[in-house]
């Protein structure tokens, strides 16, 4: 129900995005990940219409952003990044607004305006100054005036980024919920989101797409290296040595010390190592305690994917805490 | 219909809004004292005998110093139109709703130019009051307020224009009232030209002469049509800059 094709923008002959395609049906998630200022902002604002690009097109429920602005907007819903919504309103009277300038016809909109506010949960609050609220309440209020007319897809723009933890998750609750009647593009640089929400998940970094898929084939395409941990009883002290002369092996290391014998395993891409290392340990006559693959994160996946000066900034970036500090929007490469 | 709709969203918010600001009490604080004191003129004037009594609102308009503060007054009224919204984000959010830029800025024009009419709405009580003392001829006064109408519509565009040129509410002001200014003195060159076709031609743009015209009850057809297609035009300029800006 959105779908973008070869979309591409640049400034001054700089490419800020290059050849972006993908495709997101109705009633999916799809998430946009990639580190700050890899150009996620820069192809969302593309398919809100709101900046021209520069190649490519975009089609919103199957309408050409371009060509029929006002039509294609009909069924967008969008909450930008830099949310500004007006602080002297009152949040029944900003919905209000938001349903009349778009259409929706007056004998539906107060019914309209009560649905969105409670979707949103901000019926609490809808005689309050959209000024007094905090950021949390303000995100939800923005996010009903997106959708008060009834889009068929929403895009939103770091929806959480901001939010205390316990917001986050009433908002990625509220977005769980609308995926029933919605198209959801969502981006977001904190990976356990899209781990949570998301049924597919598109990669960028520096303008492109490095990766797509949903979050189970990710890591399986891309952890190129099957990893195990074995666990035997007793102390084994060459354990690690002769594991590591099984065939595929890569790479074996001793864990941690005390009454077991940890190792963790690494094999080359397309083998698995469990087979061996259990017939290897029946023949030595060790006493195998535990054999566990371990699953490649996401996180993983995501830093060996973005460049390297991207990836270190990842790092630094809390995948649990989502409050990570963001650059101010004048200190911020462009996007 | 639905532009209409938008159109009509985007004037009561903005409308509205100037009521929220202290700006707008500043505003019309200044302009009922200003307009106080020239009503005071006007009765003393009116006590003098040799006034002429004909064109009534002709004397709210005749020194400089009332244009200047129109002009003032003006450049501020529009100055915030496109320009806060553009420094706080919320146009984002504003030019992704099925709107388009044009209904944007017609509206924005609009909600501003309401707040200048608004400002003039209580100095309907001078004639009123003065109708007690004597006959007034209404047409003229009528036509006289069809005439600041129209003159705030053109200021107000020029404003709308530079509002759409910067972020900066105070560059906005400033960058407005040289337009206004530039508006209004286009008209006083009538006074250095000799040539006649000129003259005549310059003489349509002399706001000071519009306004005396239309205070004495003279409604030209070619007035009005200026006035028109001049806010039609800065009003397309900034729906120009508005489309070109809006993603900086």
């Amino acid at each position: 129900m959105l779908e973008v094709q070869g979309l591409s923008k640049s400034y001054y002959g700089t490419p800020a995005v290059e050849d972006v395609s993908f495709r997101v049906e109705t009633g999916e998630i799809l998430g946009f990940l990639g580190p700050n200022g890899a150009g996620k902002t820069t192809t969302m604002r593309m398919i809100t219409g709101f900046l021209p690009p520069t190649a490519g097109r975009v089609l919103l429920a199957d309408v050409d952003v371009t060509e029929k602005p006002l039509e294609a907007k009909r069924e967008l819903g969008y909450l930008p990044e830099t949310l500004a919504l007006y602080p002297e309103m009152r949040v029944r009277e900003y919905v209000a607004f938001r349903a009349e300038l778009c259409g929706v016809p007056s004998s539906r909109r107060r019914a309209r305006v009560d649905e969105a506010i409670q979707k949103c949960f901000v019926d609490d609050v809808a005689g309050k100054p959209i000024g007094n609220l905090s950021k949390g309440y303000r995100q939800r209020v923005g996010l009903a005036g997106a959708l008060v007319h009834g889009p068929k897809v929403l895009v939103l723009d770091e929806p959480t980024v901001g939010l205390d933890p316990r917001q986050i998750v009433k908002v990625r609750d509220l977005i769980r919920d609308l995926r029933k009647e919605h198209t959801i593009l969502l981006s977001t640089h904190i990976l356990p989101e899209v781990e949570v929400l998301c049924d597919r998940i598109l990669i960028i970094d520096r303008g492109r797409i490095v990766a797509a898929g949903t979050p189970d084939t990710l890591r399986q395409e891309m952890s190129q290296a099957p990893a195990v941990t074995v666990v035997l009883k007793g102390e084994v002290s060459e354990a690690d040595s002769i594991l590591r002369q099984l065939p595929g092996v890569t790479r074996a290391a001793r864990i941690g010390a005390g009454g077991e014998t940890r190792v963790s395993l690494a094999g080359a891409a397309g083998s698995d190592l469990r087979e061996s290392v259990f017939r290897e340990v029946v023949t030595r006559g060790w006493t195998l305690l535990e054999l566990t693959p371990r699953q490649a994160s996401l996180e993983d996946v995501f830093v060996r994917l973005v460049s390297r000066d991207a990836a270190a900034e990842v790092d630094t970036m809390p995948g649990v805490d989502a409050d990570a500090p963001t650059p101010a929007p004048g200190t911020e490469r462009p996007q | 219909m639905s532009a209409l709709k938008a159109f009509r969203a985007i004037v009561k918010r903005e409308f509205f809004s100037y009521f929220v600001s202290p700006l707008a009490y500043v505003v019309l604080t200044a302009f009922l004292l200003i307009q106080g004191y020239t009503f005071y003129l006007i009765v003393l004037a009116l006590n003098q005998p040799e006034t002429p009594r004909t064109a009534l609102m002709s004397l709210f308009f005749t020194s400089v110093f009332y244009w200047i503060f129109m002009m003032l007054i003006s450049s501020v009224i529009a100055m915030r139109l496109l320009s806060e919204e553009r420094k706080t984000g919320s146009i984002e959010a504003l030019l992704t709703a099925p709107v388009s830029e044009a209904t944007v800025v017609a509206g924005k024009f609009a909600a501003g130019w309401c707040f200048f009419l608004f400002l003039w709405l209580p100095t309907v009580l001078y004639p009123v009051l003065l109708s007690r003392f004597g006959t007034l001829d209404w047409g003229p006064i009528a036509s006289g307020y069809l005439g600041i109408a129209l003159v705030g519509a053109l200021f107000i565009s020029a404003g709308t224009f530079a509002s759409a040129l910067t972020k900066n509410q105070i560059v906005a002001a400033i960058i407005g009232f040289v337009f206004i200014l530039g508006v209004f003195i286009v008209g006083v060159f009538r006074d250095f030209v000799t040539d006649p076709g000129w003259r005549d031609a310059l003489s349509y743009l002399n706001l000071l002469e519009h306004m005396d015209d239309f205070a004495r009850g003279i409604v030209d057809t070619r007035r009005i049509l200026y006035v028109v297609s001049t806010v039609v035009f800065f009003l397309f300029l900034s729906t120009r800059a508005l489309e070109a800006n809006k993603g900086r």
